[in-house]
């Protein structure tokens, strides 16, 4: 009887045991599939759209840089034409396709549109014709990191900017920062790589918070291209010149140690540098970047929607977003935050202005010198003082957002480039007495951009007839084939992956 | 060998049967505790909470809260007076909330049982006792006491450290980080292997 009895208690304690156990492995196996991609994202995935699928709430925020509504004192979404602001700037970029049409670039939803659209691009017809190289499709899209992976690096660089046209249609987006498997951040462009090797550091060991503003930094820095680098002879190879440094000397020494110019001044055939738009070496110098502060804290800050919290992927000018990206840290009033920024950079900007009218003053004069007869010897170190100078006044105007990152640092810069100014325009006024022309040059009236423009001999109707010559012919025949590289691209949802 | 038979049923065929059973109430115990990972339970590592993800939301706010960087999940929520204290305090907490769990009984929104309150409370004064019991005040600051002592740290820090949303639902995906990055590659290996070419 005893016995009967342990058997049967036995026999409901297993029992029960048993329910206990698979209880814990269904509870178990609920957490796993609590998360259930829509579909599985490739390596090397372009379409942001496909992204979506699984991360609609970063992916939705991310479609909001089509907005081009917000204004700044000097920047915001929307387009604005530089050189019909200010037409000094026609003149400072003669010769270079700066002054052809510069206008500031909308939200990363029209990184590809916007380059079409430039007048810089010119109006190719084909495969191997216009103006740039296939590099300036670097940054444009997470189409680059793609191709780079199907044909290599160099190969990605060499050829026309025409030549790749119908590979490159996704704006910039997931894929560019983005490891789609752990959505980690990553770094996809070899040039900042190479500028982290060229300075002896290892980006890997980057910590996360730095990599909330390295992704940045693989297109928001100074860069150059490189025609001269050992077996890549002719490729315009993508680099930083960050090797001595990122400060504005650092960079400088750099560029006058290798004997680089991006062009040859027009009317002052001074061997100039374009200062691109070093936003995060000036960033690095500023009291934010200081603190621990990454890019993604204020251009994406964390927001909530439905009791989720998220980074908002609209990446935007904080000064439109003054709540989520500002007074999480500073307690102050919206209006007094922006009355704060507007100050630095009207400030900055006060001083840039009369750094800029030295520079136009000097282009002009030392044409008046080469027009009297100056001989090279003469004019040398004053062409450098003019590259020096011009290179600091882009430094400190280019990344648009340097005035507030670093004031201190861009007040240094400035002044450094009004002294450069002086310098060489008391040389020049040295040449111009010495050729008899003791007394200020005549100044042609480049008040507006149209005036500038034809001064310094550019056909903007022709470049314009051009570029809609380009949009009308061939730019339809370079959506319509990438359309049908992407209709036979394969999308994995989960559905197919289950059958 | 007498001695032995004596303690062991009697007739053969139900002792066999009998050890049989035994033996599985055994192996299905050794499962379960692989399966429920019950080693890690006597540990003070913070992802043996989140091994039931019911724990998910409030890990995932301790996980970036202040906190994270100096009091483990035990620092708060266990007693720290004794070591038979905790332990004892530890299963007592951990078999109820085993019991609920699995009778599929847990609310949406967790809350602190009174017992676990009083716990939290005496490990906030551990951590904290300089900043609250400031005795000169007491002198000349009507009730200085009675609000020191009477009220709970919660009722006016009520985010410290896991936020104001609480639910289930309010985490993404249900997905637990890990509180530190792991070491590894932030460019893809192909372009690694590219740029070495």
């Amino acid at each position: 009887m005893k016995n009967k009895v342990l058997f049967v208690i036995t026999i409901i304690v297993v029992f029960l045991l048993g329910l206990l156990a698979s209880s814990i492995v269904n509870r178990k196996s609920e957490a796993k599939y609590k998360y259930v991609p829509q579909v599985n994202i490739s390596e090397n995935e372009p379409r942001n759209d496909v992204w979506g699928e699984n991360f609609p709430l970063e992916y939705q925020s991310s479609l909001q840089t089509l907005d081009t509504t917000f204004r700044s004192f000097q920047g915001g979404s929307a387009m604005r034409d530089v050189l019909e602001e200010d037409p000094n700037l026609v003149i400072l970029f003669a010769g270079y396709g700066f002054s052809k049409d510069y206008n500031q670039g909308r939200g990363h939803a029209y990184a590809i549109e916007d380059l079409q659209n430039s007048l810089r691009t010119g109006g190719p017809k084909g495969k191997g014709d216009g103006p740039m190289p296939a590099t300036c499709w670097t940054c444009k899209s997470p189409d680059v990191p793609r191709l780079m992976n199907e044909i290599g690096i160099a190969e990605f660089y060499s050829g026309k900017w025409a030549d790749k046209g119908a590979e490159i249609v996704n704006n910039i987006g997931c894929a560019d920062c983005h490891n789609p498997k752990t959505m980690k951040l990553r770094i996809t462009r070899p040039a900042l790589v190479e500028a982290f090797d060229a300075m002896g550091k290892d980006i890997n060991k980057a910590t996360h918070n730095e990599m909330r503003s390295l992704v940045c930094a693989q297109c928001h820095v100074e860069y150059y291209f490189d025609k001269k680098l050992p077996g890549k002879e002719g490729i315009p190879y993508l680099k930083f010149p960050w090797k001595n440094g990122m400060t504005v000397e650092a960079m400088e020494d750099y560029y006058d140690n290798i004997d680089f110019k991006d062009w040859t001044h027009k009317i002052s055939k001074a061997p100039m540098l374009k200062a691109q738009h070093p936003g995060y070496e000036t960033f690095v110098t500023g009291v934010h970047a200081d603190r621990g502060v990454s890019c993604a804290d204020c251009h994406m800050p964390y927001k909530s929607e439905g009791g989720q919290k998220f980074t908002d992927h609209h990446i935007q000018s904080p000064l439109n977003n003054t709540s989520n990206a500002c007074q999480v840290c500073h307690r102050e009033d919206s209006k007094k935050l922006i009355a704060n920024v507007y100050e630095r950079q009207s400030k900055a900007k006060e001083n840039r202005l009369n750094l800029e009218d030295l520079l136009v003053r000097a282009h002009l004069e030392a044409k008046k010198c080469w027009d009297l007869g100056a001989t090279e010897k003469e004019m040398k170190p004053i062409l450098l003082d003019i590259r020096h100078a011009q290179w600091r006044w882009d430094y400190s105007a280019a990344s648009h957002g340097a005035s507030f990152h670093s004031p201190v640092e861009t007040a240094r810069v400035i002044g450094g480039g009004l002294v450069k100014a002086q310098d060489a325009r008391l040389k020049l006024a040295r040449v111009l007495a010495k050729y008899g022309h003791n007394k200020p040059i005549d100044m042609p009236d480049v008040s507006s951009k149209e005036l500038a423009q034809k001064y310094i001999g550019l056909d903007i109707e022709k470049l314009k007839a051009e570029k809609a010559a380009f949009k009308k012919n061939l730019l339809p025949k370079w959506l319509e084939e990438a359309k049908n590289r992407e209709d036979k691209m394969e999308v994995n949802t989960n559905a197919s992956l289950r059958k | 060998m007498k001695k032995k038979i004596e303690i062991l049923p009697q007739e053969p065929r139900w002792r066999k049967i009998a050890l049989f059973f035994i033996a599985v109430i055994i192996g299905l115990g050794l499962f379960m505790a692989k399966e429920s990972k019950v080693i890690s339970y006597l540990s003070d590592d913070p992802q043996a909470c989140v091994n039931c993800h019911v724990m998910t939301p409030v890990y995932n706010s301790w996980m970036h809260s202040s906190h994270r960087e100096w009091a483990k999940c035990n620092d708060c929520h266990v007693p720290h007076d004794n070591v038979f204290n905790k332990y004892y305090f530890k299963a007592k907490d951990g078999l109820y909330h085993a019991t609920i769990f699995t009778a599929r009984a847990e609310p949406d929104v967790i809350k602190m049982q009174e017992a676990s309150q009083k716990v939290v409370q005496d490990n906030c004064i551990r951590c904290h006792v300089q900043q609250v019991t400031q005795t000169k005040y007491a002198g000349f600051l009507e009730d200085h006491k009675e609000n020191r002592t009477k009220r709970q740290c919660w009722s006016c820090h009520k985010q410290v450290p896991h936020g104001k949303i609480h639910g289930l639902l309010t985490i993404k995906f249900n997905v637990a980080p890990l509180p530190t990055d792991q070491e590894e590659m932030v460019i893809p290996a192909w372009l690694a292997d590219k740029i070495k070419e």
